[in-house]
């Protein structure tokens, strides 16, 4: 079959490689249908995210058609119309039972790496990386999910593929980021980074009460995309003062969440930011904190900072100080998505949240190489590629 | 039907057999001295399983299951009442074999001695409730002896056996909670066979530990 293969740190190919088959009782083969590039991917291309390897299969956020059941998968058919959770999870460890599904214990069976460098490993997640559990990716014809019974739902009918595709990542991702700002109604909640899963995490916080959602990026179509489908508010963080403009838009409080969805590679103007990016590129630092620090400062005292940018190491001018006297809660993690992916389907097909416009280019599997150079290089309006293999 | 020993045995097998003992001291590795007694060196390791203690035991009363986990490389031989032979190969290859005699002690007690083997070595599993309801305690403690030839080598300087068997106590708690040990070798990827071996090293190191 073809799959798009990482080649090196910034290299991609479309390759030939073996089909996937069932392996353990509770694996199913999916039949992939839209498969989705993600800001986390360019973490890993980039070789910010560690242990790819060569002829690794790219691609975590899809969806598509069950064609292979193991003999101890119960909830699935062969024909289904399934979308797939990113995140790994066994379904019976005590983290999996508590729907805490990306800190599940068994499902990274390469957990040496993550251990000396986090203390403890976290859960597998479908291509990415090594470091990750070693999975084959979704940029595919076809892929074995492993406990398909725990990581696969069916997609309402009415729903089209390339909406239900991010039911997999971006929704739960931004759901949770807006589900850790513990909202009671009529909040102002400020998220960094419009991506797919920015502004998933503005539509969730709308749906879950905020009063006044603002979200902060530097690129015009993204802000003006999210204003149109949203009604958000937008600040320019390349021609604003972000910390004055939250503040002035806040009467001076400061806003009572700030989420962050941008990540390591996050970019500034200005000279700290060109420290940053030396420091990270000689590996002094493996992540750059900008939109971090500027949540913390701009926080309201008391308030909750959600971060759901992707960290991988250590960092250097964590603001620790402004969050302690402050009394901030920080809040962060890996989605679970499974916890969130049945609620997220009922409402896409209930027409609440509709993600189906972050499909800004839908292309054939053959042309990811220039489908993810649209998406890093941000050209052309790209907010996500998603990737069809089957077309 | 089944003693409730028996089981209990059946579970320490699989402890045993997973461990791979041979395997866990060939590799060495020079940080960190185990702890040394009586010229034994020792390790102590635990996992928390998510399951009432009778629920772990019980795990091992499915036969089929039982034969699935030790797939290939162990099998078991019972005595008498409370003894069993153990006999496998390494996990990873190589066709190293050895034996080892299973002992019950009491409920929630047993230990092993491995009577052939490249490496002296014996070991002890025990089960305690954990707190909070959290399941059960795994608590193994894992003692080897080494010949001069080997220790000049530096192979006795390691703390391999102890990531062995921690990678076990993982192995063993991945089939009780959730059936299987996932395995991703040889899953699609566009390499050569050449590169496809280079990064199963690679995966092993990442599995069980050991020098990358
Ligand atoms: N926690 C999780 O489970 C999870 C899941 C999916 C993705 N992610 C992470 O979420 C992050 C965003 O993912 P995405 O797919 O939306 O990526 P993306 O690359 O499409 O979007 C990132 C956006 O951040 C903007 N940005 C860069 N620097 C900024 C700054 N200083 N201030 C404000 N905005 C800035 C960029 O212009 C871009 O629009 C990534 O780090 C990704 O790894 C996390
Ligand atoms: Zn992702
Ligand atoms: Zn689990």
């Amino acid at each position: 079959m073809r799959a798009l293969c990482w080649e090196g740190v910034g290299k991609l190919a479309v390759r030939d490689v073996p089909e996937p088959r069932i392996r353990a009782d509770g694996d199913v083969v999916v039949r992939v249908r839209a498969s989705s590039v993600c800001g986390s991917d360019l973490h890993l291309i980039n070789g910010y995210l560690p242990a790819m390897r060569e002829g690794d299969v790219l691609g975590h956020e899809f969806m598509g058609e069950v064609v292979e059941t193991g003999p101890g998968v119960r909830r699935l058919r062969v024909g289904d119309r399934v979308v797939v959770g990113s995140v790994v999870a066994c379904g019976g460890c005590w983290y999996c039972r508590t729907e805490q599904y990306s800190l599940c214990d068994n499902s990274n069976p390469q957990p040496v790496f993550t251990e000396k460098l986090w203390g403890h490993s976290p859960a597998g997640i479908l291509g990415y990386s090594h470091a990750a559990g070693g999975y084959a990716g979704s940029h595919a014809e076809y892929i074995r999910v492993p406990f398909g019974d725990v990581g696969a739902f069916r997609v309402p009918d009415g729903v089209s593929d390339d909406a239900a595709v991010f039911a997999s990542d971006a929704m739960p991702t931004g759901w949770m980021a807006a589900d850790f700002c513990g909202l009671k109604g009529g909040e102002v909640v400020a998220v960094w980074g419009a991506g797919g899963v920015g502004q998933m995490a503005a539509r969730s916080a709308q749906i879950l009460g905020a009063g006044r959602v603002i979200v902060i990026d530097r690129l015009p179509e993204r802000l003006a995309t999210a204003a149109a489908r949203l009604g958000v508010e937008t600040i320019d963080y390349a021609r604003t003062d972000v910390l004055e403009a939250l503040r002035e838009m806040t009467a001076g409080r400061g806003p009572d969440a700030c989420i962050e969805a941008v990540g390591m590679e996050s970019h500034d103007v200005g000279p700290s930011y060109a420290y940053d990016r030396v420091k990270q590129a000689a590996r002094l630092q493996t992540d750059r904190l900008v939109s971090v620090r500027q949540a913390i400062m701009a926080c309201r005292k008391g308030g909750t900072v959600s971060i759901v940018g992707v960290y991988a190491g250590l960092v250097d001018k964590f603001p620790l100080g402004a969050a302690m006297n402050k009394a901030l809660v920080l809040r962060m993690g890996q989605m679970h998505a499974q916890r969130y992916i049945p609620m997220l389907l009922e409402r896409l097909a209930g027409g609440e949240i509709d993600p189906g416009y972050l499909a800004t280019h839908p292309l054939p599997l053959e042309d990811g190489v220039r489908g993810y150079e649209l998406f890093e290089k941000k050209r052309d309006g790209c907010l996500r590629t998603v990737l069809h293999p089957s077309a | 039907m089944i003693g409730r020993a028996t089981r209990w045995t059946l579970l320490g097998a699989g402890v045993v057999a997973v461990t791979g003992v041979g395997r866990a001291v060939a590799r060495r590795r020079r940080r960190h001295q185990p702890e040394r007694q009586d010229g034994w060196y020792v390790v102590h390791r635990g996992v928390t399983v998510d399951r009432p203690r009778d629920g772990v035991i019980d795990f091992w009363t499915d036969r089929e299951r039982l034969d699935r986990a030790l797939a290939g490389w162990a099998t078991l031989e019972q005595l008498d009442g409370g003894r069993w032979r153990c006999e496998a190969a390494e996990r990873t290859g190589g066709g190293r074999r050895w034996r080892a005699e299973i002992t019950v002690e009491s409920p929630g007690v047993l230990r092993w001695r491995v009577t052939d083997g490249p490496v002296a070595q014996e070991g002890r599993v025990e089960l305690v409730d954990a707190p909070q309801g959290r399941g059960t305690e795994i608590r193994a403690e894992l003692r080897y002896r080494l010949g001069p030839v080997r220790r000049a080598f530096g192979l006795a300087a390691g703390d391999e056996p102890d990531l062995a068997l921690r990678d076990t106590l993982r192995r063993v708690k991945a089939l009780v909670e959730c059936g299987e040990v996932v395995d991703t070798r040889r899953d699609p990827s566009g390499r050569s066979p050449r590169q496809e071996r280079a990064t199963d090293k690679v995966r092993e190191k990442l599995a069980t530990g050991g020098r990358a």
